[in-house]
């Protein structure tokens, strides 16, 4: 009732101006609003000349103390100053947004956030991981051990930032929420405080990341997912040493991520027919894979569109007029104090449920395509004579570089 | 005969399937970054987050949902508005029998309510910005009694401008919305 009353009542001024005698001034408010533009330029000039001296650490240097300093300064300044927002990898979500609703404003240094560490990627790989993510900083600074995981078990976990970008995609395009900041483990430390639930995860993975290299960013991180594929195309190849290598295996020991291929000379004999018998049995697969997603996840959709605010309001208010004795619900409260119409609004969801149908099966055409891909792409052995680094994984955190006893043979000169 | 004519081409099959995704690759960027600077550049990014105070219907949540410990979501006094009656509906609890400061007459939880006598029978009422944790019971109190001079608004000072605000996610009449660097606070007694 209370919420009626003000509602109804707000514009009602019900008691006079007062007529001041004693010369009474209305006291002036200032409300101070930060320069965002200042800082927003920053950020990008920062993200920039960090990015560049990464790539300078990584390819003329190879020295991971300047790598270490810049995951230093990133969390200091992107993560604990900046407190996070916005971050590359939530800019996907601006940008899905963007792309999909017309009325959407994108503000421009988003967009650079977004694109920069694409463009950095296509021509040098992960450079953006390695450094200048305050997230990946915040890993690589506390990460003293690493246990591998076996092949197997990582390469299924890896799926699983490809199913967290499907349905980030999916609620960015419905502008039902913003899945990867409402999950974003480190946020709340960076900001010391925050939802308990995410906090504690947050502090288990970077428990996780002392004695495992970089979980999040291996096992979670949807944009690390994009930027693997160009940084799998990349124009430059990180070397570990430009000595040539002398397959000592010291780097493949020493890679945190697992990036490191060892020579594959001595692979088992195999009949080539078998060999492509299995690639054609997998390509195949592949479009039959993300037939099978789009069906699958395609058909959860209505159950999916709860995550919209308006479709969880409409089932609320289904739920009440079937049992009115059930206690209302502050949405519920709301909905009928503000008059809203029943009609306008089954409307209006049954176009957010369309609009579901259409993404969660393209967000589940993705997550079927990625897996028959992930296949396809196992089953494909190469011939390798040296160890080398798999820039899709990458993450140019710059340990093999000291392991090399190449590398320090030229620093002993 | 194959296997020769391979060793003398300059690029083999899979150098040319690499450079052929890498240049793929690119132009996906590039074209997907085109369209949507062309998108970006147009009109002026919405930055701040900011309450309608005319949409607000003083829930409460804006206290408990902001990812700060102690929320950005202010109350705001917009001095034109006030009647600076003695008998403030956001000063005091309803059906208060006397008018003192004694805490179970308060309606503001932290006292973050400052009261001063002006001239009879006047007084200002400010808010002090540092005790307040937004809780609406005030503005509850002014909107249903008074002349609603007491308003939530974010602090943009307070506000870390998360990429999605917590609060506009649970706000049960939509009234959190991003507004752009001119429009960086939507006042009351500005209107």
């Amino acid at each position: 009732m209370g919420i009626i009353c003000s509602i109804q009542t707000w514009a009602v001024a019900r008691f006079p101006k007062p007529d001041f005698t004693s010369g009474y001034q209305y006291p002036e408010i200032i409300h101070g609003v930060p320069n965002e533009w200042f800082w927003n330029i920053l950020d990008v000039v920062l993200l920039i000349v960090m990015m560049g001296l990464v790539v300078w650490a990584a390819y003329k240097k190879r020295s991971r103390a300047i790598i270490l300093s810049m995951s230093l300064v990133s969390v200091l300044y992107f993560g604990f100053f900046r407190s996070g927002c916005v971050c590359s990898v939530g800019s996907i979500q601006n940008v899905v947004t963007a792309a999909v609703d017309p009325n959407y404003h994108l503000p421009w240094f988003v967009l650079l956030v977004f694109l920069l560490p694409i463009v950095f990627a296509l021509l040098f790989g992960r450079v953006f991981c390695s450094g200048v993510c305050p997230l990946g900083a915040l890993q690589e600074l506390v990460n003293v051990r690493n246990f591998r995981l076996s092949r197997a078990v990582s390469a299924t976990l890896s799926m699983i930032p490809w199913i967290y970008l499907a349905f980030t995609i999916l609620y960015a395009a419905t502008r039902s929420q913003f899945l990867i900041c409402r999950l974003d483990p480190f946020i709340g430390i960076f900001r010391l405080g925050g939802d308990l639930g995410v906090m504690s995860f947050g502090i288990v993975l970077l428990v996780m990341s002392v004695f495992i290299g970089r979980p999040f960013c291996q096992f979670l991180c949807p944009y690390g997912a994009l930027l693997s594929v160009f940084s799998a195309l990349s124009w430059k190849k990180l070397e570990i040493t430009n000595k040539g290598c002398i397959n000592c295996a010291l780097c493949g020991v020493s890679c945190p991520v697992d990036a490191i291929r060892a020579p594959q000379n001595s692979r088992t004999k195999e009949e080539r027919t078998r060999g492509v018998k299995r690639i054609i049995l997998f390509a195949i697969l592949l479009p039959l894979l993300t037939l099978a997603g789009a069906v699958l996840v395609g058909s959860q959709s209505d159950a999916l569109s709860l995550a919209h605010k308006d479709v969880y309001l409409y089932e609320l208010l289904l739920e009440q007029e079937s049992n009115p004795e059930m206690e209302e619900s502050l949405e519920v409260e709301t909905f009928h104090a503000l008059g809203g119409n029943m009609e306008e609004l089954k409307a209006q969801v049954d176009d957010i449920r369309e609009d579901y149908k259409f993404y969660a099966c393209l967000a589940g055409a993705l997550i079927g395509f990625v897996i028959g891909f992930k296949l396809l792409k196992l089953s494909l052995k190469r011939g390798r004579k040296t160890y080398e680094i798999d820039m899709a994984r990458c993450t140019m955190c710059g340990k093999c570089f000291n392991y090399c006893p190449q590398n320090l043979k030229e620093l002993k000169k | 005969m194959k296997d020769k004519e391979k060793l003398k081409s300059p690029m083999d099959r899979r150098n040319f399937l690499r450079t052929c995704s890498s240049l793929v690759a690119g132009g996906v960027a590039l074209a997907s970054g085109g369209l949507l600077a062309a998108k970006a550049s147009t009109k002026e990014g919405d930055v701040f987050w900011q309450i309608d105070p005319y949409k607000c219907t003083q829930c409460g949540r804006c206290e408990t949902d902001c990812v700060l410990t102690v929320s950005a979501v202010k109350c705001f006094h917009a001095n034109k508005v006030c009647g600076y009656c003695d008998l403030c509906g956001g000063y005091y609890r309803p059906n208060v029998k006397e008018l003192n400061t004694a805490a179970e007459n308060m309606m503001c939880p932290t006292g973050a309510i400052k009261r001063e006598f002006v001239e009879e029978p006047y007084f200002e009422y400010t808010i002090d910005e540092e005790l307040c944790t937004g809780c609406a019971k005030c503005v509850k109190g002014c909107t249903s009694f008074g002349n609603g001079s007491l308003f939530l608004q974010i602090d943009q000072e307070r506000c870390q401008q998360c990429n999605e605000c917590a609060i506009a996610k649970v706000c049960p009449s939509d009234a959190i919305l991003r507004v752009s660097n001119e429009n960086a606070y939507k006042l009351k007694d500005h209107a």
